[in-house]
């Protein structure tokens, strides 16, 4: 705390009359001289008449401004819903192309900040300058984790050509991936046999492979097991929802949707984490000059506040990307 | 940093310790600084509140011990609605799951980080309307896009067909 010695005595004759004289009708706009409460609060804006008025416009102002928040990120799911409910298929199959652990990483990284954070809050409410600059530090640093893996995630998208709109073209068949062969061997081996077959159906287009590519065709699988067809008609691989229905196996038509959908609303959470790092930078230096204490750390409580809201997006971003059944 | 308590003139530390026996003065400052009669008597003057924690200075302080123990639950949930994944609860029984989970963790963030559970009831009124609107935005869509499934059926079956 830096206040002047002299400070809670003139704030102490102002605004809180002896507790026996507390009347609960009483308000603030009695008092004739606000001087003595803006000379001992430093931090007291001279339109406000008390440092509890003060935070509490702020906190109204910051709750307001997480409602607009909510209500921003709503569009992108109701994207998200409205495309889920018409393409299911899609979410199957590109969920396979996300890493859950890398998801359930940051998670953990974005939770563990979210503490910090609410840590933080205490310790500028009571004033304790070193616990609230490391409790930032690591708020920011964890934040700066998150970005990391998501530049890691990123840049594995860029390279694999899982790019939205006219951009998605997948290096990789879903049943080549390990995330898909992991989990269903069967139909992953089933589905190779199939493209290999496509690819010989195929073949008869080049000249002169007409004839070999005859007995290919005769070529028959067995008939599938439920076990090995399941996971690719969830995914869009085989029927009426893949890309080309006169085709064995091809990936569902729309792939392309799901990653502009995936890079719209990470991007956009993202970028507000990346705004939030900024912010705490902001808190970190008013910190080092020794600004907060109990009656001033509205900006500290404001600050999380925003950044539980960051948390909050991403509590519900990560199962509905990551975790597609 | 002064304040404009009775206590302000102890240090901040000294003052966390001695709150537990002025949580009446408190109280009424409160009462006091935000022309509010019944403000005080849920928002701040509620037993279960100081008995967990301790109103300092403009607003409720958090204990320690409680963020350690939402920051556990956070993370056992987000094990639980990760390991959730690998077992089938049919066509939607998987998302429901996963969606309630996501809630109970939005929950315990809203109520205790963001401290709505000792701040003015209007923030969370502020917060849930955004939330139900949320829903209501959600919901009208979903509705309306089901209502029109059968044309997009439709279309895609003469598409194949011409194909």
């Amino acid at each position: 705390m830096t206040e002047p010695s002299t400070a809670p005595e003139a704030v102490k004759k102002v605004s809180a009359p002896p507790p026996a004289a507390i009347d609960h009708g009483h308000d603030d706009h009695g008092h004739e001289a606000h001087d003595p409460i803006h000379a001992a609060n430093p931090h007291l804006a001279h339109h406000f008449d008390t440092p509890q008025q003060q935070f509490d416009a702020g906190k109204l102002g910051i709750w307001l401004f997480l409602l607009t928040e909510v209500l921003f990120f709503a569009g992108l799911f109701c994207a998200y819903t409205v495309y889920r409910a018409m393409h299911p298929e899609v979410f199957v199959y590109a969920h396979y192309f996300l890493d859950t652990k890398l998801g359930a990483l940051n998670t953990c990284v974005l939770l563990i900040s979210s503490l910090t954070a609410a840590w933080a809050v205490r310790n500028a409410q009571l004033a304790e300058k070193r616990a609230l600059m490391l409790n930032i530090v690591i708020t920011i640093a964890c934040a700066c984790t998150f970005m990391c893996v998501k530049y890691v995630e990123y840049s594995h998208k860029f390279h694999d050509g899982l790019l939205p709109g006219k951009n998605f073209q997948p290096k990789e068949q879903i049943w080549e991936l390990k995330s898909f062969r992991d989990r269903h061997p069967e139909a992953a081996e089933y589905a190779e046999k199939l493209s290999k077959l496509d690819e010989k159906k195929a073949a008869p287009a080049a000249p002169a492979a007409a004839g070999k590519a005859e007995p290919a065709k005769v070529e028959k699988l067995e008939r599938p097991t439920e076990e090995e067809l399941e996971p690719l008609l969830a995914a869009g691989l085989v029927g009426p929802r893949s890309l080309d229905p006169s085709a064995h196996i091809s990936r569902p038509r729309m792939a392309h949707v799901f990653f502009g959908i995936y890079f719209f609303m990470t991007g956009l959470h993202g970028f507000h984490v990346l705004i939030g790092i900024g912010i705490w930078i902001w808190m970190l230096v008013k910190a080092s000059k020794n600004q907060f204490g109990a009656n001033y750390f509205g900006p500290v409580d404001f600050t999380a506040l925003y950044w539980h809201l960051v948390d909050l997006i991403w509590i519900y971003l990560f199962p509905l990307l990551y975790l597609i059944h | 940093m002064s304040d404009d308590k009775p206590e302000a003139d102890k240090p901040a530390a000294a003052a966390e310790a001695a709150h537990e026996h002025d949580h009446d003065h408190a109280d009424h400052d409160h009462d006091h600084a935000d022309h509010d009669h019944s403000h005080g008597g849920h928002a701040h003057g509620e037993a279960t509140a100081h008995a967990d924690g301790h109103d300092h200075g403009l607003a409720h302080t958090t204990p320690v011990w409680l963020l350690f123990g939402i920051l556990g639950a956070l993370l056992v949930l987000t094990v639980a609605t990760v390991s959730v994944t690998s077992i089938d609860l049919g066509a939607q029984g998987n998302l429901v799951v996963a969606m309630i989970i996501a809630t109970v963790k939005a929950a315990l963030v809203c109520t205790f980080f963001m401290h709505l559970l000792w701040d003015k009831k209007f923030h969370a009124v502020l917060f849930l309307t955004s939330v139900l609107f949320l829903i209501l935005f959600l919901a009208m869509t979903t509705n309306d896009r089901g209502e029109y499934q059968h044309l997009v059926d439709e279309y895609r079956a003469q598409q194949l067909q011409a194909k």
